[in-house]
């Protein structure tokens, strides 16, 4: 991957934009240490469950959480896509230099004739 | 809290078809080198400066456009020449800092091979130590939501 696409910075976006908030890091923060119903997460941070349904549907569309029925309960996951999608940005030293190393042979291409 | 710190070295290697001589230069020369290190569709460039010697030094100052998920931050790179073998070798050591928080220390090798009168490969190898606000390869669950923690820490300073 030598170019941040803009899909994934769009996704990235989405992924801090969706953690700019304080209960729905705290979401997070539960269902990585374990899968949480959403009952539980709903008492544990002490928000109604129309609150809680609203910060799930949120860090479901960006990836960062998937949810399953465990019988009549919902069970929340952490979901590896939004991971994966913030693994790039903090990956950061490579795919700078990668970048520049295509800027370089750019540069190097445009001078070939010239120069 | 400080944790503890992660290691991680990766190897670039490119040709490029040009002669040594031209590539060397693309790295030797400021106003050459700030064209392909520093420029970059997603930043502004608030400073850059470097001085092509043994112990000089290279600082390059960025701050993120609007519209990109770190718009505002700023990035710093700054760095210090450790070796300098003309045509064949240069030697950098840079931190790199996000808003005030430095998240790495990197030493930066690159190594420059003539593959005929228009081709040169270069080995690029960085080693480097990752502070807290960063994360190697590895990224686990644990030192990543703690990054996740203190990348909103820098962008609610802005």
């Amino acid at each position: 991957m030598k170019h941040l696409g803009a899909m994934q910075a769009d996704a990235a976006d989405q992924v801090f934009a969706a953690l700019g908030d304080a209960t729905r890091r705290a979401i997070v923060r539960l269902v990585a240490e374990g899968p949480q119903s959403v009952s539980s997460l709903a008492a544990a941070l002490e928000v109604t469950l129309t609150a809680i349904s609203q910060h799930l549907r949120i860090l479901q569309t960006c990836g960062l959480l998937q949810t399953r029925k465990v019988g009549r309960v919902r069970m929340c996951e952490l979901d590896d896509q939004g991971l994966e999608v913030l693994a790039h940005w903090v990956a950061f030293n490579r795919r700078m230099w990668e970048q520049r190393f295509d800027a370089l042979d750019a540069m190097l291409k445009d001078k070939a004739d010239g120069t | 809290m400080v944790q503890p710190a992660q290691f991680d070295t990766f190897t670039l290697e490119r040709a490029f078809a040009a002669p040594l001589t031209r590539v060397y230069r693309a790295f030797s020369n400021p106003g050459e080198k700030k064209r392909w290190f520093a420029e970059g569709s997603q930043h502004e460039i608030e400073q850059y400066d470097m001085r092509f010697e043994v112990g000089g030094h290279e600082l390059a100052r960025y701050r993120f456009k609007p519209g990109t998920p770190f718009a505002g931050v700023t990035l710093e790179s700054d760095g210090y020449f450790l070796d300098i073998v003309p045509q064949h070798r240069i030697v950098t050591a840079a931190t790199m800092a996000m808003g005030e928080r430095r998240f790495s220390a990197s030493l930066h090798t690159f190594e420059f091979f003539g593959d005929g009168p228009d081709a040169t490969r270069m080995l690029f190898t960085h080693q480097a130590m990752y502070a807290e606000g960063a994360d190697g390869p590895e990224l686990r669950r644990t030192g990543w939501l703690q990054l996740l923690d203190q990348l909103h820490a820098v962008l609610a300073v802005e």
